[in-house]
């Protein structure tokens, strides 16, 4: 047996012992089919919801709205945290609109943001970004007040001042938190996206999930959930591994 | 300072409301929000939909955090255990749970105990991870000194393990409830018929925009009351050690 497996069989083993499991349990009966279907009869449907271009049409949407919301946040909260961390005056002044607004989930800024906006899809990505936008700049704030002050001190010493500052200091201190906030604003971009899609939107992986949920197609359910699934793991560990790989003097303050 | 910009974005909302710069239908003044609160939560239904809020999440987190607790800290003490389990919880916790909901629907039925355990998952697996990472980053010279002073077994883990875990442990439990709320709410507009999250959603379709921001602005003060609330309890509890993560 090769080394990975002995180290790492079982974590090999038990997803696998629980598939043939299922599979059996409602080949026999044991479980009822028609809301758990095997995995085989899964499989198979998501194979033709791929050819058929169904499901790529919903992953795209879902992935078009994900991107344009992380990019909103991400920019536009990078910048304020950065802000943030250098002016106490500006922190002080916004902390307590932060305190109030952070905490209440994205799902609820859809019906301001559809007084605010025409709805469609403007409004599903300002409600997506809303909460990642608050923690990708907390973080960041969070990541410019941890600098040491006296590398700040030592820096202005040499004569960084002004952008020089920020460019050489501030930004790497604080890149470690803003990678953080990233991750876990993405993260929390495709939680708000789903639910978003599953209240307002035709299309995207949300309406996708629920609509077969009404009509009781249990298979398109389960093929939903599993791209949902995938597409989570896949944002959240690629995001992981692209620091590792770009930034690898880069620590992420809370991995996972 | 604290209180002053919150102050100065309402006085300059009411002023506009007033002059009709905002539309006063979408955007009621804030004087006229907070007298409908009032309103509502002495003569209305508010309070009921407020205490069904706080009844499925105070629900929601204990199933999470009683299975969830012990999970964590298993499968950091045995490897075993860690390997068989680790596959699921790496893979569920990043899924959101939301779409976990239409299952659950087809499994128990429309009604409470799928709102309930929808807000249990999104905490249950943010729980398990926290507490492992507890175990798992634990000084392995405290480990070392117990046994040095013959501490083993339930005795070894009262009195290192679990005081050595214990604050990502309630980081875990703080984290989780916050993210239990995101659900229920989230649950609540979509699905449930009552709740804070249900009453933003009827009054958003029906157009009654000073009963919605003050429901909205109840959930924005609960989420408060919950994170600095858990946050001061933590703080006061757990006074040997700094929180592991401050978000």
């Amino acid at each position: 047996m090769p080394r990975w497996l002995t180290d790492h069989g079982i974590a090999v083993v038990s997803p696998v012992l629980l598939v043939a499991g299922w599979e059996w349990a409602s080949a026999t009966g044991v479980l009822r089919e028609a809301l758990f279907p095997r995995p085989t009869t899964v499989a198979r449907h998501l194979g033709q919801l791929v050819t058929d271009g169904t499901l790529e049409r919903h992953t795209a949407t879902t992935l078009v709205r994900i991107a344009w919301a992380f990019a909103v946040s991400a920019v536009l909260g990078v910048a304020t945290g950065l802000a943030m961390g250098s002016w106490r005056r500006l922190r002080e002044a916004l902390d307590p609109v932060f305190a109030v607004v952070y905490p209440i989930p994205s799902v609820l800024f859809l019906p301001l943001v559809s007084f605010l906006v025409p709805a469609g899809e403007v409004a599903v990505v300002i409600t997506t970004a809303v909460t990642s936008f608050f923690l990708v700049a907390l973080t960041t704030m969070h990541g410019v007040r941890q600098i040491d002050p006296l590398v700040v001190e030592a820096a202005t010493h040499y004569g960084a001042r002004g952008w020089r500052l920020f460019t050489a200091v501030l930004l790497p201190g604080a890149l470690p938190s803003v990678f953080t906030g990233l991750r876990l604003g993405l993260g929390y971009a495709l939680i708000v996206v789903i639910a978003v899609e599953i209240v307002a939107a035709g299309r995207g992986l949300g309406a996708f999930l629920w609509l077969s949920w009404q009509v009781l197609k249990v298979e398109d359910m389960y093929a939903a959930f599993l791209v949902v699934a995938v597409l989570g793991a896949a944002l959240s560990y690629g995001l992981a591994a692209l620091r590792a790989r770009l930034l690898p003097w880069v620590q992420d303050v809370a991995e996972r | 300072m604290a209180v002053a910009t919150p102050l100065a974005l309402l006085a300059l909302w009411e002023v506009a409301a007033r002059l009709a710069l905002l539309s006063p239908q979408y955007f009621p003044p804030p004087t006229a929000i907070a007298a409908g609160l009032a309103e509502s939560l002495v003569a209305g239904d508010l309070g009921e939909h407020l205490a069904i809020t706080v009844a499925r999440l105070a629900m929601a987190f204990v199933v999470a955090a009683v299975p969830g607790v012990p999970l964590g800290l298993v499968m950091g003490l045995a490897r075993p255990v860690r390997q068989a389990v680790d596959p699921y919880i790496a893979f569920l916790f990043p899924v959101p749970k939301i779409a976990m909901l239409p299952f659950l629907l087809i499994l128990l039925g429309v009604g409470e105990p799928a709102f309930v355990l929808t807000g249990a998952l999104s905490a249950f697996f943010q729980i398990v991870i926290s507490t492992l990472a507890g175990v798992q980053t634990m000084d392995p010279r405290l480990l070392e000194v117990g046994e040095n002073y013959g501490a083993r077994g339930a005795r070894l883990f009262r009195a290192i393990i679990l005081p050595a875990a214990l604050p990502a442990i309630f980081t875990g439990l703080r984290l989780g409830l916050g993210l239990a709320l995101v659900a229920v709410v989230a649950v609540e507009f979509i699905a449930a018929k009552s709740g804070l999250g249900h009453l933003v959603y009827r009054h958003w379709q029906m157009l009654g925009t000073v009963d919605m921001y003050g429901a909205f602005a109840l959930v924005g003060a609960l989420g408060l009351a919950l994170t600095r609330g858990l946050r001061a309890l933590q703080s006061r509890m757990l006074t040997w050690q700094e929180d592991p993560g401050r978000l």
